[in-house]
């Protein structure tokens, strides 16, 4: 699925991330920990396309996204990739549909068939009835559930979450964390960012991110120490 | 297009106050633009209208004036006219006159007075005497007032006295007011015609053009032509009259006007340009996170661009309507006070919508490309 060599990044003299070497397989549902300040967001920003600036090489579906044009960056967001934010990112002044509906704003699809996929996302994520709801008159966890939706509306391979439960108790993040699950399980492949080990269960591997640095198990983290 | 509209709608909603004080501008230049426009147009259509019966389609007219100041006597003679009715384009020739009455003189007794004459009109109203359509060779005359009292000093009916010549009959007396025009005396039709009409100096020729002819061009070979060989070539001077020139004159001056009320209209549009750039400004750097969002879900840097284009245009279209109702309503308020009726034109409307998008369009895409152009990752980072 998704496969970056040798990746670095520095902001002027300071270095986030160096020697980066990551592979992610179809349907696995990787997790990326570390603290703050270790480059995590920064990762994945690049994981996710959003962010350009860097070195290395980056295959995704084993193309090089490595200096494409930024309709063509666009595209393929909307179209392959998912993202869920920690603090949810939903537009205050839009209800639950018009949220979840932005992604087929962007794609060429018809507008029955945008409305059937958003009241079918809204079904999965359990917000049937929330419809008009403005994200003010929600909890948290419904609002990640609407940031959910909003990522895999458009049914992409990827699903990019960063620290999707930061913002949530432990029980609403279980809750979360078992739709990310099942999303998996469907055959969506999903790479989150967190730095709670608990959430980090759920995934099938888990991968440290310490100073910029990537390692594949806590043991070398500390070995490195 | 119709949901980018909707966004447009919706964001210009959530801040109703503050986007109706941007629009101010624009209803207030649209609402002038659409006055001007009204009076000018009003204005134009009764003149030219007024004008509508000097029909100068597919007429040139020539002028011959004299050049002498004491012999003003000459013109256009039959052999002119043919000379003219040569000219390519013209298909016919007819000499005028822009003197309607003859000279004469006036004998009586031992006084002898210059006089211009005319046929009689139908109606006249007389001071003494009775009226009445003199016919065939009658040699009856009817005389001003002052005439009379310059001839005579008493009783003036019935009297005699000599035309160039001819005895005439007083047979009226009639008076001419301030404000009015006309000649010193009147005789029959036929006797006019046999007597003195010959001696009106036929001082136009009106040539009748071919249709699509260039009038410009006949008149200036016309000329060329009576120059070289007009019979009165020595004794005065040809030119083409030009009735249009009142009119064109007139335009001219109400096109200054319009012009000057059109340049503060532009002015305050300029301001309320300005003011959408601003306003676009806030808007854009008040939501940089929703930029963040579309762009992380697919939209394209154009898409953000467009998105923030159409809510500027539409903004400015909304007010450039609030400004054409707004006009409607000051036209039909400045038509109570004035003398001719101002009129909103399909093309005023027209105009001003073309503006107000021009408008929107202009000082909406800076802000909007520098939303387009925001990067990506600093824009996540907005809550």
């Amino acid at each position: 699925m998704l496969k970056v060599t040798d990746i670095g990044k520095t902001y002027g003299k300071f270095t986030v991330l160096q020697n980066i070497d990551l592979e992610v397989a179809d349907g696995e549902f990787l997790a990326i920990m570390g603290p703050s300040g270790s480059g995590k967001s920064t990762l994945i920003n690049i994981l996710g396309l959003l962010d350009q600036s860097y070195t290395g090489e980056y295959l995704l579906e084993s193309k090089s996204y490595k200096d494409v044009n930024d309709n063509e960056l666009s595209q393929i967001r909307g179209d392959q990739l998912g993202f869920v934010f920690q603090n949810f990112k939903l537009l205050t002044t839009y209800n639950v549909y018009e949220n979840i509906e932005i992604p087929l704003i962007y794609s060429k699809k018809k507008q029955s068939k945008k409305h059937e996929m958003v009241e079918d996302v809204i079904e999965k994520v359990g917000l049937t009835g929330k419809e008009k709801n403005r994200p003010a008159e929600l909890s948290g966890g419904q609002q990640q559930r609407v940031a959910i939706a909003r990522a895999i509306v458009n049914r992409p391979k990827l699903i990019i979450a960063d620290e999707p439960t930061g913002a949530l108790d432990s029980k609403t993040s279980k809750e979360i964390m078992e739709i990310f699950t099942k999303l998996n399980q469907a055959g969506t492949t999903i790479i989150m960012v967190t730095h709670d080990s608990e959430v980090a269960n759920y995934a099938m591997r888990t991968v440290y991110i310490r100073d910029g640095r990537l390692y594949n198990d806590e043991k070398s983290v500390k070995n490195h120490d | 297009m119709t949901d980018k509209i909707m966004i447009a709608l919706k964001s210009i909603g959530k801040n109703k106050n503050r986007n109706f004080l941007t629009m101010l501008g624009i209803i207030i230049g649209i609402a002038s633009v659409i006055c001007i426009l009204a009076i000018g147009d009003g204005f134009t259509h009764t003149v030219t209208k007024g004008m509508g019966s000097h029909d100068t389609r597919n007429k040139v007219t020539l002028q011959w004036e004299s050049t002498s100041d004491y012999n003003t006597d000459g013109g256009f003679t039959a052999n002119d006219a043919s000379v003219l009715s040569k000219v390519p384009g013209v298909d016919r020739v007819k000499l005028a006159s822009s003197i309607v009455e003859a000279g004469a003189k006036v004998q009586y007794k031992t006084k002898n007075i210059s006089i211009g004459l005319n046929k009689q009109p139908k109606h006249l109203k007389l001071v003494k005497g009775t009226y009445f359509n003199m016919t065939g060779s009658s040699n009856g005359v009817y005389i001003s007032e002052d005439l009379a009292h310059k001839l005579f000093k008493e009783n003036a009916i019935n009297r005699l006295i000599s035309i160039d010549g001819t005895v005439f009959v007083v047979q009226g007396i009639y008076h001419i007011g301030d404000m009015n025009y006309r000649p010193d005396a009147y005789v029959s039709k036929q006797v006019f015609k046999d007597l003195f009409a010959n001696q009106i100096s036929k001082d136009q020729a009106k040539l009748y053009v071919q249709p699509n002819a260039n009038k410009k061009q006949i008149g200036r070979t016309a000329v060329k032509r009576m120059k070289k060989m007009g019979e009165q070539k020595n004794i005065g001077k040809y030119s083409v009259s030009n009735p249009d020139a009142i009119s064109k004159q007139f335009t001219r001056v109400l096109n200054d006007i319009t012009y000057f009320i059109a340049f503060i209209a532009g002015i305050s549009l300029l301001i309320a340009g300005i003011g959408v750039m601003n306003v676009m400004y806030i808007t854009v750097s008040e939501r940089r996170k929703e930029i963040g969002i579309r762009r992380a879900f697919g939209a394209t840097s154009g898409d953000i661009r467009n998105q923030f284009l159409i809510e500027s245009v539409v903004l400015c279209v909304i007010g450039g309507i609030i400004g054409i109702i707004l006009g409607y309503i000051l036209v039909a308020i400045i038509n109570a006070f004035l003398p001719f009726k101002a009129v909103i034109t399909a093309y005023a409307l027209i105009l001003s919508l073309s503006v107000s998008t021009a408008v929107g369009l202009i000082f909406g895409f800076i802000p909007s490309n520098k939303a387009a152009k925001s990067e990506l990752v600093g824009l996540l980072k907005e809550e």
